[in-house]
């Protein structure tokens, strides 16, 4: 019943925090005192690369490591674990092009070579290479454990990324939420529209994700229809 | 129909299967991992630090000598003078130690007194305090602050 309501709740929620969020960045907050209005992308930028970073990969990586434990191994932890990679392909994407869009007039270019913003690039070309690796293999169990390896491996990029503004100089700005010493340096209906877009991206992300695992889930009910098809077609063709 | 022993059952091996998706495959694997080599020596392993601030630049300042650098300080307040060619201003680091920039180029939207800013270029001589920049970067803050907080709103909606 709770799942049901909340399975069917989760899309119109997305799509009304996304609004709020929207509506809020837009009209409701006030520009920035240094940026101005550039400081709007405050609401798109960091929730969509948390989603990309944090959420959606860390997804990917939990369900590779799980699948790769024995006692939690299973199918369904390969698919989402793919379709969770899928997405996160997608924000990693989106990161990259939202981030270019604030540096172009912040910083006056669209890309600095920083550690920040290469190793996130880096991250990106990992997710293409697992993409591509999950189709290099005929075998599922196969290309299930070594695309769980690569995940668990790529993974490692993540906290390099994080830390990165604090281990290197960077042109990337440091934490504004999550600072060393815990102080948030965002404030009023500033924060509160930062942390309904990280909400309302993380929805989507949860929504894309269901969505796309039941792709997922029919395109494996559909080969194995194709392939009893397909003996069945050979089967007519031997009799004649 | 060509002639063939029917009775014949020994094992023949099976045709060879062409596999050139899985060539094309790991042809984007190889694609995919130069790329992230190339990344890694552009951005990572050359230069882990995007840029030296006025105080690791003044420490290491017979090192440089005039060797093209990324220097980072923040814009003093009262010396920006905006050429035709760029901008000329005094950065000042954490220390207090002050670099006198001559940049050419247009400077960022951002570009003002008591920013942070980074630019690239090189000292004019080995021993001169006076830096020659070719592009200035703006490198705002972490902080997000309302730009008119004690603004009230008008009955009307307007804000004064």
């Amino acid at each position: 019943m709770i799942k049901t309501l909340s399975q069917r709740l989760l899309g119109p929620v997305t799509l009304v925090l996304l609004v709020l969020t929207f509506w809020l960045g837009l009209w409701v907050t006030p520009p920035d005192k240094i940026q101005g209005n550039l400081a709007r992308m405050l609401y798109v930028h960091p929730a969509i690369a948390w989603v990309a970073l944090y959420v959606s990969f860390g997804t990917a990586a939990i369900a590779s490591a799980l699948y790769l434990w024995q006692r939690t191994r299973s199918v369904v932890m390969d698919r989402v674990a793919y379709c969770a990679m899928e997405v996160s392909t997608v924000f990693i994407i989106l990161t990259l092009i939202t981030g270019s869009i604030w540096g172009r007039p912040t910083w006056g270019v669209w890309w600095a070579w920083d550690a920040r913003l290469t190793s996130t690039a880096i991250l990106g070309l990992f997710e293409l290479a697992y993409l591509a690796l999950r189709r290099a293999n005929d075998d599922p169990e196969l290309r299930a454990r070594r695309c769980a390896v690569f995940a668990i491996i790529a993974a490692i990029n993540v906290p390099i990324i994080h830390f990165s503004v604090d281990w290197w100089n960077t042109l990337h700005q440091g934490a504004t939420v999550f600072t060393e010493n815990g102080n948030l340096l965002v404030h009023g209906i500033m924060l509160w529209t930062l942390f309904i877009s990280l909400f309302a991206f993380t929805l989507l992300f949860f929504w894309l994700l269901r969505a796309r695992y039941r792709v997922e889930v029919l395109r494996a009910a559909r080969y194995d229809v194709a392939l009893d098809e397909a003996l069945a077609q050979r089967r007519r063709e031997g009799v004649r | 129909m060509p002639s063939a022993d029917l009775t014949d059952l020994t094992p023949v091996p099976a045709p060879e299967v062409k596999r050139r998706g899985r060539g094309r495959t790991i042809g984007v694997l190889v694609v995919l991992a130069l790329a992230v080599l190339a990344l890694l020596s552009q951005g990572l392993l050359h230069s882990l630090n995007y840029f030296e601030t006025i105080d690791q630049a003044m420490a290491a300042r017979a090192k440089l000598g005039t060797t093209t650098i990324r220097l980072e300080g923040v814009v003093k307040p009262h010396s920006i003078d905006r050429t035709s060619s760029g901008a000329s201003f005094w950065m000042t680091g954490g220390h207090g130690q002050e670099v006198f920039v001559n940049a050419h180029g247009s400077p960022p939207q951002l570009f003002q007194a008591d920013i942070p800013v980074v630019v690239e270029g090189h000292f004019t001589s080995a021993t001169s305090n006076d830096f020659y920049g070719t592009q200035i970067l703006v490198k705002h803050t972490a902080s997000y602050i309302a730009a008119h907080p004690k603004r009230v709103k008008a009955p009307n909606g307007s804000t004064r």
